[in-house]
């Protein structure tokens, strides 16, 4: 494994520290999504359990990043539907953790602050 | 806007969506003639509008039975009326009972008081149906017990709270009782006098069918109510003194003349449709909901057993899948929108054990129809059979 060997998702924790210094919140999503690279993306995939990305996981993730670095925010329910090729249904089937705590999580977006 | 796409729209205890065009079309033709401050000026336009107010007020106060138009006060909504009340009525030292089935707009507020040290406050618990026990309320109320606090009907289960009961008790042991029917105000009657209320506090937008900005409380005659914002009022201007009278004591500044008229033409919608027959094609389109998902086995329905007593909204989860995640694919998939979460009342889900992710909320307004309801359960097969 690379630099992000210990990174570490489960829900709930605590802020979680990977290889060098990238900080998680007690969610498991990056606090600086900027640091997010797509070693990383493996690692976190390997932390939930999910051991190789495919092409459909690929598909997700780059649309989902590609979105968020160009508008600075994650997107709309029918955007990331329309963008990533792939029904909402699929996604959650296809990450463990789902579209949330999944998906989202190794794209490295933000938590969305939503109750 | 005018090609906004189709929605099955399933989030009305947030907010009705869409309104009704009648009201849309009044607020839009009533601010034109009297979009003016009401009360403030001498010249005829203004005074036009200050009749038109009192007007509704007299209207809101038949339509929660209470005592005196005067005693309608305008808010920005529902979390707006209840700080009023709760800061105008508590008195160091004083005791609060409240529930744990209550939004943050009540939660929050008492939660402030007793952490600066100015109240004892009791959270009620319910039951396994999600009702409230009146009995635990005379438990609760002792000697220096200032207010009795209570939501009329979960924003969460749905379930419609026994106030009636409650407030004879309250009223036998002359302690102010309020209640907070954001939920129930335009679905199910409510009557102040006949149920012992001090206080209503409520909101505009939801089932009242009118816009955002506007809500209010209704005062019992006599009941006295600290002010906590002061300011220009229209009358008594001479004085650096606020206003003694209502409703302006608790009423600065210019209030939401387009909210007014909005939530005017949304209770004449009520009234022309019959608000017991809103509530039964709500609560028909509700079992049939409730009956078809809870015929699938992963789904899991809170405190919807019976719909005795009950509103047009109920709580589910699916095993296996975030109550986030699975709004998302409803929205996403199939345009269904509902609410996920914990819906601003987090002691609820934590009695349920549904904290901190909450659940998804269903709840149906009087323009959803039954091909709404096909819809929801069409797309739970295909969730559920994809995500074996």
């Amino acid at each position: 494994m690379g630099r992000h060997e210990d990174v570490n998702v489960r829900n709930r924790d605590k802020t979680a520290v990977v290889g060098n210094n990238v900080l998680f919140d007690e969610e498991g999503f990056l606090v600086n999504p900027d640091a997010w690279d797509e070693t990383m993306a493996e690692n976190i995939a390997r932390a939930l359990e999910l051991s190789e990305l495919s092409e459909f996981h690929w598909q997700v993730i780059r649309f989902l990043r590609k979105y968020y670095v160009s508008m600075g925010k994650a997107p709309l329910n029918n955007e990331l539907r329309k963008g990533a090729g792939l029904s909402l249904t699929q996604i959650e089937r296809i990450f463990p953790g789902g579209i949330k705590f999944g998906a989202r999580r190794i794209a490295g977006l933000p938590n969305p602050k939503s109750c | 806007m005018s090609s906004c796409p189709k929605t099955i729209y399933l989030d009305n205890a947030a907010t009705t969506f869409p309104k009704p065009p009648e009201v849309i079309r009044s607020m839009l033709e009533g601010y034109e003639c009297l979009g003016v401050s009401p009360g403030r000026g001498g010249y005829d336009l203004a005074v036009r509008a200050e009749e038109f107010v009192t007007g509704v007020r007299r209207q809101i106060s038949e339509f929660f039975g209470g005592h005196d138009p005067n005693r309608v006060v305008f808010s920005y909504n529902a979390t707006d009326a209840l700080n009023t009340i709760i800061c105008g009525l508590v008195e160091p030292g004083c005791h609060v009972v409240s529930s744990r089935l209550e939004h943050n707009s009540v939660l929050r507020p008492l939660h402030y008081l007793r952490e600066q040290g100015l109240i004892t406050l009791d959270l009620l618990p319910f039951d396994s149906n999600g009702f409230i026990d009146p009995q635990d309320v005379a438990k609760a109320i002792r000697l220096e017990t200032g207010l009795v606090i209570l939501t009329h009907a979960s924003n969460v289960l749905g379930t419609i709270q026994p106030v009636q009961e409650i407030g004879r008790i309250c009223y036998e042991r002359k302690v102010p009782f309020a209640i907070d029917v954001s939920q129930s105000a335009g679905v199910v009657p409510i009557d102040m006098r006949t149920w012992h209320l001090d206080a209503i506090a409520f909101t505009g937008h939801k089932s009242l069918l009118g816009p955002t900005g506007i809500g209010g409380l209704v005062l019992r005659d006599g009941l006295d109510v600290r002010a906590s914002r002061f300011g220009g009022t229209g009358v008594d201007s001479h004085s650096l003194a606020h206003t003694e009278e209502y409703p302006q004591h608790l009423e600065p500044g210019t209030i939401n003349m387009l909210g007014v008229i909005g939530l005017s033409a949304g209770m004449r919608y009520i009234a022309e449709l019959g608000l017991q027959n809103i509530y039964e094609h709500e609560m028909r389109l509700l079992r049939k909901l409730r009956d078809g998902l809870a015929s699938f086995k992963r789904v899991r329905l809170y405190c919807a057993d019976s719909m005795n007593n009950h509103l047009p909204l109920f709580m589910l989860n699916i095993d296996g899948i975030s109550a986030a995640d699975l709004g998302a694919i409803l929205d996403g998939d199939f345009n269904i929108a509902v609410r996920t979460g914990l819906h601003c009342a987090p002691l609820v889900h934590q009695d349920l054990n549904t904290s901190p992710y909450g659940g998804v909320r269903f709840s149906l307004g009087p323009l959803n129809v039954p091909e709404d309801i096909d819809a929801v359960l069409d797309a739970f097969q295909v969730i559920l059979e994809s995500s074996l």
